[in-house]
């Protein structure tokens, strides 16, 4: 079983030296001449206020937690979906109720305005 | 257990608590996430040494795809926590949980050296994604609903904590702003 | 197979891959679009970045330009000569003229076209260089080679408050997920190695060593790693991918970066989920998660998948979905520049900057090449097996007055059909990068919140719906 997984950890390998040798590449070939205007943040020109780190809007919170519920389900249904046929009525009626849940969370979310994105 | 499975154990295993200590040390919480997500991946590679590839998939997925994600997006909602040094435990302290810990690993330690397993070969198709798939939608059903249910739990507590306005309220603020200017247009400027 | 084999096997086909995909199709696909974008808003395009030559060099070009002229001419006006003999012939019905068979004229026909062709195309290019006094532009395909040595010799800023390691951890970990994502996927039929220069059975399930020595021939399957967990792979490693854009723009000090990671995030994970679900009914219909199991059977089946109705509007969802996951024009929110000046690329530079174009550019090619494994059979081109060509029907062509023939089976060399299949493979994903190419440059930028709404009340509870309905009409059918 895992020697079918040794290409992966060798893909792995290779891409990483082939990123690892590019931010060398350019660490070590691109000049370095820092001056103080360039060593601001860079906000068109203007200079920047307060802290660097804004409070962002709830909703983005919102979207993280409703992408891990959906990823779990997502994680859930693929290996239905390889085991489809064999699994028949009784697979499909047992998705049906796990989807119906689902859905009706997306329907709360949806009902409870957690989707608008409009202020 | 084979000789490549054995390696990779200890190669996971170290770069696992590596990370582990990497996320209670370090003070920038955004470096604790990385590191978690550095002990995440390769907790993933541990189930690989133990045959079961479906779940070594759905632990990146989900936790390293989905729920370091999480942490990330909440570290860069609430921004950099205030300059804060740890807390002047005295040195007694130290010494007792240091003593503590070294208890808790014995005990760990030796409970499992007294087991005298042998290493079972797993049967045919397992942690295969087909075979996992036949143990949970025949045998495991209600647990498999019960997951929706919880997962659905969690949305609600989700939005009780951050709920924004429904369409209906935003019209209705639209509507109260929209008058306050109206009337604030009509009286004469003093 | 022994362990030493089978990494050097492992590492040839991850060199190809690496070179291949990520080297070369991918800046070419990049030429490709930036070139057909040029030709939409009647801008040149990429044309400045050339090989120069020494003067002397070009005078002497310049020379041989006249006799290249004549070349031209001569083989144009043979080939007309022999047609104008193949027409007689035709007419009067003899066997010779000029004491010469039919045969020689078509031979004449084909091989003075060909080379009036060539010296044509030659004369162009030649004229080309010399005309822009010596250099050698390709078309511009150099573009992608002079931006990558730029990138690399410009300057490598650091923020000074920014988290180093982080801000350098972010492009690394985008490009190294956007390659690892190809390990899965399937380019040609499996290649058996014995029986590379003879032509293999067509419907054979263990083809038998072609070396006369009675053993079964080594089959290596063309892809880098046959998982049996398949396209869950590169979502898991694409879900770690977002991970980059978010700590690039999080650890930037900058608060456009802020805002552009999170957007990027945010619109990656959202797609993410709606990418995911789209195209469950394909695993339901193809009974798999293997990639190469899904060509197999759209292979064997004789159809592709985008002609199985459910798969259509999986498809269309999954085309939706890609090129919003990809955070390319028009759903370019985390980099709009009239917002958010470069989004959370605002403060990288150099090859830094690259690596996160070059990273998000190879994830294209990565979900072009999953929905061609997907929808469009992969490397399965039509009629072409095992064995060669086979055509439907049986019957045979004969060319006026030889004994030459075409029959509707073409027998080829193993070899040559894996090489159709790879470069059918790749003319797929690059045709589908076209498609996805016009729909971008139609259309104007999404505002963020309409992407968010497309996402979440359009593409999630119409994928949901599709699984549904696929199930249905899976179980009533069989």
């Amino acid at each position: 079983m895992l020697s079918a997984y040794l290409p992966v950890f060798l893909m792995l390998l290779v891409a990483t030296l082939v990123a690892l040798g590019m931010f060398t590449a350019t660490s070590l070939a691109g000049p370095k001449k820092p001056t103080p205007e360039k060593l601001l943040p860079y906000e068109s020109g203007s200079n920047t206020t307060g802290a660097s780190h804004l409070r962002q809007s709830v909703k983005f919170y919102l979207t993280a937690i409703s992408f891990v519920v959906f990823d779990i389900e997502a994680a859930f249904i693929y290996p239905w979906a390889a085991l489809f046929r064999d699994l028949g009525w009784v697979g499909f009626v047992a998705m049906v109720i796990f989807l119906a849940v689902l859905a009706i969370t997306l329907v709360y979310e949806w009902k409870k305005g957690a989707l608008e994105w409009e202020r | 257990m084979t000789d490549a499975k054995f390696l990779l154990f200890f190669f996971c295993a170290a770069i696992a608590l590596a990370g582990a200590i990497g996320t209670i040390a370090s003070k920038l919480p955004l470096r604790a996430a990385m590191s978690l997500l550095v002990t995440i991946i390769a907790l993933a590679g541990l189930y690989l040494t133990l045959d079961a590839q479906l779940l070594a998939a759905i632990q990146v997925l989900v936790y390293a795809g989905a729920v370091v994600v999480l942490f990330v997006f909440v570290i860069m909602l609430i921004g950099p926590a205030p300059e804060t040094s740890s807390a002047p435990g005295s040195v007694v302290w130290r010494m007792l949980s240091l003593v503590g810990i070294a208890m808790i690993t014995a005990t760990f330690a030796f409970s499992f050296v007294d087991v005298a397993s042998t290493w079972v070969a797993p049967p045919a198709g397992f942690g295969t994604v087909r075979g996992v798939a036949g143990e949970m939608y025949t045998k495991a059903l209600v647990p498999f609903e019960i997951v929706a249910m919880t997962l659905t739990t969690a949305i609600v507590g989700a939005l009780a904590i951050a709920r924004s306005k429904t369409a209906s309220e935003l019209a209705e603020m639209k509507r109260r702003r929209v008058a306050e200017d109206a009337s604030a247009a009509a009286q004469p400027a003093e | 197979m022994d362990l030493f084999t089978q990494i050097l096997l492992a590492i040839a086909k991850i060199l190809f891959v690496v070179i291949v995909a990520v080297g070369a199709f991918a800046p070419v696909l990049l030429w490709a679009e930036r070139r057909q974008s040029a030709m939409m808003q009647d801008r040149v395009g990429p044309h400045r970045a050339h090989i120069p030559l020494p003067r002397s060099v070009v005078e002497g070009l310049r020379l041989t330009l006249k006799p290249l002229e004549a070349g031209i001419f001569g083989s144009f006006f043979a080939a007309g000569l022999a047609i104008v003999a193949l027409v007689i012939l035709l007419l009067s019905s003899r066997e010779t003229l000029f004491g010469q068979e039919a045969k020689t004229y078509y031979l004449a026909v084909v091989g003075f076209g060909i080379l009036g062709v060539l010296a044509r195309v030659g004369h162009k290019v030649h004229g080309g260089i010399v005309e822009s006094g010596g250099k050698i532009a390709l078309l511009g395909l150099l573009h992608p080679l002079a931006d990558a040595i730029k990138m690399i010799f410009k300057e490598d800023f650091v923020p000074p408050k920014a988290d180093k390691l982080l801000f350098s951890i972010a492009p690394i970990l985008t490009m190294v997920t956007a390659i690892a994502a190809f390990a899965v996927v399937p380019f040609a039929d499996t290649l058996f190695l014995e029986c590379a220069t003879d032509v293999v059975p067509r419907d054979v399930a263990t083809v038998m060593a072609c070396d006369g020595s009675g053993g079964v021939a080594t089959a290596i399957p063309m892809q880098i790693a046959s998982l049996d967990i398949g396209i869950l792979f590169i979502f898991a490693i694409a879900g770690t991918g977002v991970v980059g854009a978010a700590i690039g723009g999080y650890s930037s000090d900058n608060k456009y970066s802020l805002m552009g990671g999170l957007r990027a995030a945010s619109q990656m994970v959202s797609y993410e989920v709606a990418l995911g679900l789209t195209i469950v009914p394909c695993f339901m219909i193809y009974d798999s998660l293997r990639l190469e199991e899904i060509v197999m059977w759209q292979h064997e089946a004789g159809i592709w998948g985008i002609f199985i109705p459910p798969l259509t509007i999986a498809c269309v969802l999954y085309l939706f979905a890609a090129i919003a996951e990809t955070k390319r024009v028009p759903f370019d929110l985390p980099e709009g520049e009239s917002e958010l000046v470069g989004g959370y690329l605002t403060e990288y530079s150099g090859m830094k900057f690259g690596m996160f174009f070059a990273g998000e550019f190879v994830e294209v090619v990565v979900l072009g090449a999953l929905a061609t494994v997907l929808f469009f059979g992969g490397w399965d081109v039509p009629f072409l097996y095992r064995s060669g060509f086979d055509l439907p029907g049986t019957w045979e062509l004969v060319i006026p007055m030889t004994d030459w023939v075409i029959q509707d089976t073409i027998a080829l060399q193993h070899w040559a059909v894996i090489v159709i299949q790879v470069i059918a493979f790749l003319l797929k994903i690059a045709i589908l990068m076209w498609l996805q190419l016009m729909i971008r440059w139609t259309l104007p930028r999404f505002r963020y919140d309409q992407i968010m709404k497309v996402c979440w009340k359009g593409l999630l509870p119409l994928s949901i719906a599709n699984i549904l309905l696929t199930g249905i009409i899976v179980l009533l059918w069989t």
